[in-house]
């Protein structure tokens, strides 16, 4: 009898609360990110069970999906120390909600980078061995430590945020309080934050750029600099495309068009400024044969990478977007903007992809004078692709959960009232409906 | 809050923060700070010593090598290495004009100014006294970055964890290190547990056998040396002596690896 009565509250509960809720989008879309994040978690177990012989990687090509997609997370999160540093240090006030926006996406990122790290190294459980064993010479070491020190910047500059959310506020107001309280010090977080990106988003790629034995990436410089300004550029575009991204599907993300449009303004000229970069890098090689880099190059112009080198990085990631977000006309029309921008970040994403590979395709051979380079291949597993998937879906899942909770897109003034017909019925919270 | 920061202040926290970095620094060259992190494995360079009591170079002479793969056998049994990882290898290059087969074994170069030791960002490999690099196991965490920057492809890593009974033993010879573990990178250490056992008990690496590297042992086509370039009548200095042509791999890099390699000749000589 008793468990009848519980059944049937049940089936009460399901279809007062659950069946309603579960109509609504962003419930389908969080519990689809949530089968891919807990996928994901079982693949990752499987690799710390098993180790990383069920990945793709080899002696040849031991770096693949998960360090492309920690450099592309790393990259995509270089949004919270640049705008944050345009709001503060060059005292740009209406950019301040923005930054809250940046530090929250930013978050999310280097999250998604350490987790990925986490998988990636041959001892997880040694994860902490940077901080203590200093190899100053490295720049993985330098990138270790900044990444270390920013992220508990970044989490100084996310408590705050936190300390909004309505179940702190109310259960706990007195953490609540120093959690806000938190906030005071953002200028100055600002300023670290502003170096220890500058520092390892360039020493990320000096970590590339300091291997002789690679010829494409050797040289000191390109790419330290095509890091750091892929980072800002595709940071930026990635933040401004979220905040417009949100407002168009809920009033939660409450955006102020005047600057995000400036913005994207900005990383139209960004977009020309790295095409011209990228190309004054490549196409700056030496036309002669270096054994090596004239493969390397083949393969990113020609070979197998050619498809990703010139429509994702170059067409559609520079040329595309440059001339929509420069062009008012094409600029003022929303999709075409939002596109624009997240093809920047897509760009950013496949020029990581390309530059992480292309050095590991071609191993340079080691018989002096007949130079004979080795092609290698790499495709990543199936747990690879599951465990990557997962982590962005915890991305994903976190970015979703910031803007309908912890309102981190709520760049006050200058929004229109959203018109009551335009929300979408789902996105109405079924109690008032 | 920072609008309030006038040059003043800016002036005075400027000139704390460099009395403090100052202070700090001037400490921990006093000892007082113990940067123990820091102190072992972190020289002002990342070049091997300059002045070795010991220069240990190995030799390896293309006209004597068949490709048999005895050095590799033993480098398996001795190291305890697992199947899929050879910490030395055999490689079949160019033949000679009158079609003659050239070999070259390829173990890990040593070098003076090694990129691995350069690149890895805990110091878990790095330079011996005596200038041979090396690996501890216990700090590698795995991450790889020494692999992508070895220009001799030299650096092996444990996708796997080593179980069951190694096909080399005993037929080779029998384990005198122990396994590594899984997660870790591993490469040729020029038998350093032999090199220093041996000088213990008194013996000559390159020429006592239980001092020796087990793949110079092993060869019985007598085309690794092994030796100190230091002695100027060990094997590898006299051998580099009668022949000027030796090579190393990849000077143009820098890198200044301890191996030589002494060019293949055709056998016209000895056929006449």
């Amino acid at each position: 009898m008793k468990q009848h009565i519980t059944k049937e509250r049940l089936t009460h509960l399901m279809h007062e609360y659950v069946a309603p809720a579960s109509r609504e989008p962003v419930v389908r879309w969080m519990a689809f990110l949530s089968v891919f994040m807990v996928v994901g978690v079982g693949a990752a177990l499987m690799v710390f069970i098993k180790g990383l012989v069920i990945t793709n990687l080899t002696d040849l090509v031991p770096w693949g999906l998960w360090i492309s997609i920690d450099l592309s997370a790393i990259a995509l999160a270089a949004g919270a120390f640049s705008v944050s540093a345009i709001a503060y240090l060059l005292r740009k006030k209406e950019l301040q909600p923005v930054a809250k926006t940046a530090v929250f996406v930013g978050f999310v990122g280097y999250s998604i980078a350490m987790m990925m790290l986490l998988l990636d190294i041959g001892r997880p459980d040694r994860f902490w061995h940077g901080f203590v064993f200093w190899n100053i010479h490295s720049p993985l070491w330098e990138v270790t430590m900044c990444v270390g020190l920013y992220f508990s910047v970044l989490m100084m500059e996310v408590l705050p945020i936190i300390g909004h959310w309505h179940p702190v506020e109310h259960n706990f107001p007195r953490l609540s309080a120093r959690m806000t309280g938190l906030h005071r010090f953002t200028p100055v977080l600002a300023l670290i934050g502003l170096c220890l990106s500058t520092l390892h988003q360039s020493s990320l790629g000096l970590t590339y750029g300091k291997l002789v034995a690679r010829p494409i990436w050797y040289g000191p410089w390109s790419m330290a600099i095509i890091f750091y300004v892929t980072a800002i550029i595709g940071g930026i575009a990635l933040v401004t495309f979220i905040s417009l991204f949100s407002a168009k599907l809920t009033p939660k993300a409450r955006i102020n068009k005047q600057v995000l449009d400036k913005m994207a303004y900005g990383v139209g000229w960004a977009a020309l400024f790295l095409l011209a970069l990228r190309w004054w890098d490549l196409m700056g090689m030496p036309a002669e044969y270096v054994p090596g880099k004239t493969e390397a190059l083949y393969i990113l112009t020609r070979g197998r990478l050619a498809f990703n080198f010139w429509w994702l990085e170059i067409i559609l990631g520079m040329v595309v977007p440059a001339i929509i977000l420069l062009i008012p006309q094409f600029r003022r029309n929303e999709q075409l903007r939002m596109a624009a921008l997240a093809l920047v970040a897509i760009g950013v994403v496949a020029f990581r992809w390309n530059t992480n590979l292309v050095g590991q395709l071609v191993v340079f051979g080691t018989v002096p004078g007949s130079d004979v380079p080795i092609f290698t291949h790499y495709t990543p597993s199936l747990v690879e692709i599951l465990t990557g998937a997962g982590v962005i879906a915890y991305g994903l899942l976190a970015i979703t959960f910031g803007v309908r909770y912890l309102h981190v897109i709520d760049h006050g003034e200058g929004v229109e009232a959203p018109a009551e017909a335009s929300v979408p019925a789902a996105m109405v919270p079924s109690s008032s409906r | 809050m920072s609008s309030k920061i006038d040059r003043r202040d800016f002036l005075k926290l400027g000139i704390a923060t460099t009395a403090t970095a100052a202070i700090g620094i001037g400490m921990s060259n006093t000892g007082l700070i113990p940067l123990r992190m820091a102190a072992p494995q972190a020289p002002a360079t990342t070049k091997g010593p300059e002045n070795p009591p010991h220069k240990w170079v190995m030799v390896i002479d293309q006209s004597k090598c068949v490709g048999c793969d005895l050095c590799l056998a033993a480098c398996h049994a001795y190291n305890d290495t697992p199947p899929n990882i050879s910490w030395s290898r055999v490689e079949e290059v160019q033949p000679l004009e009158d079609g003659q087969r050239v070999f070259r074994p390829m173990p890990c170069q040593h070098c003076q100014d090694a990129p691995c030791v350069d690149v890895c960002p805990v110091g878990a490999t790095y330079h011996r006294y005596d200038g041979l690099v090396m690996m501890d196991y216990d700090k590698c965490i795995g991450c790889r970055y020494c692999q992508l920057s070895c220009p001799y492809g030299a650096r092996f890593f444990n996708w796997e964890k080593f179980i069951g009974p190694n096909p080399d033993v005993p037929a080779a010879g029998t384990p005198e290190v122990e396994r590594r573990p899984r997660g870790v990178v591993e490469k040729c250490t020029f038998c350093v547990h032999r090199i220093d056992r041996g000088l213990s008990a008194g013996l000559t690496p390159g020429i006592d056998p239980d001092a020796t590297p087990a793949c110079v042992v092993a060869c019985t086509y007598g085309a690794r040396l092994f030796g100190d370039l230091n002695d100027p009548d060990s094997p590898v200095s006299v051998a580099l002596r009668n022949n000027p042509d030796a090579y190393r791999l990849r000077e143009e890099l820098g890198t200044e690896p301890r191996v030589y390699y002494l060019p293949a000749k055709s056998k016209e000589g000895s056929a006449s």
